[in-house]
């Protein structure tokens, strides 16, 4: 009975000894190394500002109320009606898609970027001039893919 | 040639033993590294990185050294319903005797800050004092987990003190004395360990279990009772009383190194003469043994205070009655050591 537990108290040194000396690590150095993300990876929306036809059908679809059309004044003076056109609240997006499903146009689309820190609450709010001039924190690290290796567990290889 | 003067009474070992080398400096820095290597360790087991950004080529080793800063600059604050004197001098107190026993210890043949026919007993009855401290910190702190963890601590004294004296004393019975000096002498040809394997693995076992590493974490059971007896500390109060249980750690693994693994042994008859030599052999052994006890953290999990109780008494106990038999059965079988 407590041979039994002895051996495995040492097995368990053993063991954890192993991965002291020989074990993978799993984690991404995330700044410098960069995982390559999927095709259709919900980051953060961009927004084209020509093609957009000013329907609202993002800010009626969305579902947290994270898009909203804003008056656009100057469009509005030149073309002597109101413009709305839309802008976003990251404070509020919950980044299921429908806006980016739902726009008529395509004018919508998701980047890659996912880096969502902001020092202040102000700067979650992208107004339409803001939201057509796209995402510009993108860091420029080492791209890696993730690879399932059966000896090691996971490792990273970078993509060129 | 003042200057000169100080020097040379630093280097006097009644005061380089126990302010330098193997005493408050060198528990400073091992306490520094050891921090940082068992978070470093318990991350690699964890398949993780641990602490890297503070100069990364060398992984982040000063890491402590801002913990540190961080401690120092810290406000120490004092909560309103506790006792104010034992709150503070506690942790003084703790690493006071968790550093004391060094006195006794000897880095060399010839170069010993106090020698006594019974330093053994010494370094290991004023290791003893310290968990007193605890008991009283959690008793002053007023809190409910201090409380609850300070019981822990005494239920955890009462289980590992007797077995590790008599493991120690096991070995004072086979070398024929209490002297640390004479007992490193002693294992010139064959270590402690070899002779008595039983008595080496049961006092490593219980001196994890009294510095409360790893699988005896009991005492301050982050899961359960925030901190244990350290809850209501902060600021480099805190730092204090962390850092006790890793600084009584290293002595006795002094103790450990000086009873079983052989002291400065072998070292060739030359080089044996020259404390720093000697020295760095000792402390390098005892380093390995902290490490080690860092090391456990990653592999087990939390002992229950039952289980642990029971290893005291269950196992323990008997194997401690064990080794003081095989003991007596060498020395009566002719094992004789010459000083």
């Amino acid at each position: 009975m407590s041979i039994d537990r002895t051996v495995r108290h040492v097995k368990a040194i053993i063991t954890g000894t192993k991965y002291l000396f020989s074990g993978p690590r799993m984690t991404i150095m995330y700044p410098e190394d960069i995982e390559e993300l999927p095709e259709g990876y919900r980051g953060m929306i961009e927004y084209d500002w020509n093609s957009c036809i000013k329907c609202s059908l993002c800010a009626m679809i969305c579902p947290a109320d994270a898009i909203k059309m804003y008056v656009s004044k100057e469009e509005s003076e030149k073309e002597k009606k109101i413009v709305k056109r839309p802008g976003i609240n990251y404070a509020r997006c919950i980044f299921c898609g429908f806006c980016v499903d739902i726009c008529p146009t395509n004018s919508l689309t998701f980047s890659k970027v996912h880096d969502m820190a902001y020092y202040t609450y102000e700067e979650h709010f992208y107004p339409p001039d803001k939201f057509a001039e796209g995402i510009k924190h993108v860091h420029k690290g080492r791209r890696v893919r993730v690879i399932l290796d059966e000896k090691r567990g996971i490792k990273y290889e970078p993509v060129d | 040639m003042q200057v000169q003067e100080i020097l040379n009474m630093l280097f006097e070992p009644y005061i380089f033993i126990p302010l330098v080398f193997p005493g408050l400096i060198a528990a400073f820095i091992v306490l520094l590294i050891i921090i940082w290597l068992e978070r470093k360790i318990a991350a690699k087991v964890q398949l993780r990185y641990g602490p890297l950004y503070i100069i990364k080529p060398l992984g982040g080793v000063i890491q402590t050294v801002a913990d540190l800063i961080r401690y120092l600059f810290q406000e120490p604050i004092i909560p309103k319903d506790v006792d104010k004197l034992a709150f503070l001098l506690t942790p003084v107190f703790l690493f006071g005797l968790a550093y004391l026993p060094v006195v006794v210890i000897p880095i060399g043949p010839s170069y010993y800050a106090f020698r006594s026919d019974l330093s053994l007993l010494i370094a290991l009855a004023l290791t003893t004092l310290a968990p007193i401290f605890t008991v009283l910190m959690g008793w002053a702190s007023n809190n409910k987990f201090s409380l609850i963890g300070s019981v822990r601590e005494g239920y955890l004294v009462i289980s590992y003190e007797i077995p590790i004296f008599l493991s120690a004393l096991s070995m004072a019975i086979l070398y024929g004395t209490l002297d640390l000096v004479e007992i490193a002498e002693a294992q010139r040809g064959i270590w402690g360990i070899f002779l008595n394997p039983v008595a080496a693995v049961n006092m490593l076992v219980l001196m994890y279990m009294s510095t409360s590493k790893f699988p005896f974490e009991i005492p301050e059971a982050e899961s359960e009772i925030v901190a244990g007896p350290y809850t209501e500390y902060g600021g480099i109060l805190y730092g204090l009383v962390m850092g006790a249980s890793y600084v009584k750690l290293y002595v006795l693994s002094l103790v450990y190194s000086i009873l079983f693994l052989g002291g400065w042994n072998p070292l060739p008859q030359s080089m044996i003469g020259n404390p720093f030599i000697s020295g760095s052999v000792l402390f390098i052994k005892s380093f390995i043994l902290v490490a080690f006890g860092a090391f456990l953290r990653a592999v087990y999990p939390r002992f229950r205070i039952d289980q642990a109780v029971g290893l005291g008494w269950r196992i323990s106990l008997p194997l401690s009655l064990i080794s003081i038999f095989i003991s007596l059965l060498l020395v009566m079988g002719g094992v004789r050591f010459v000083y």
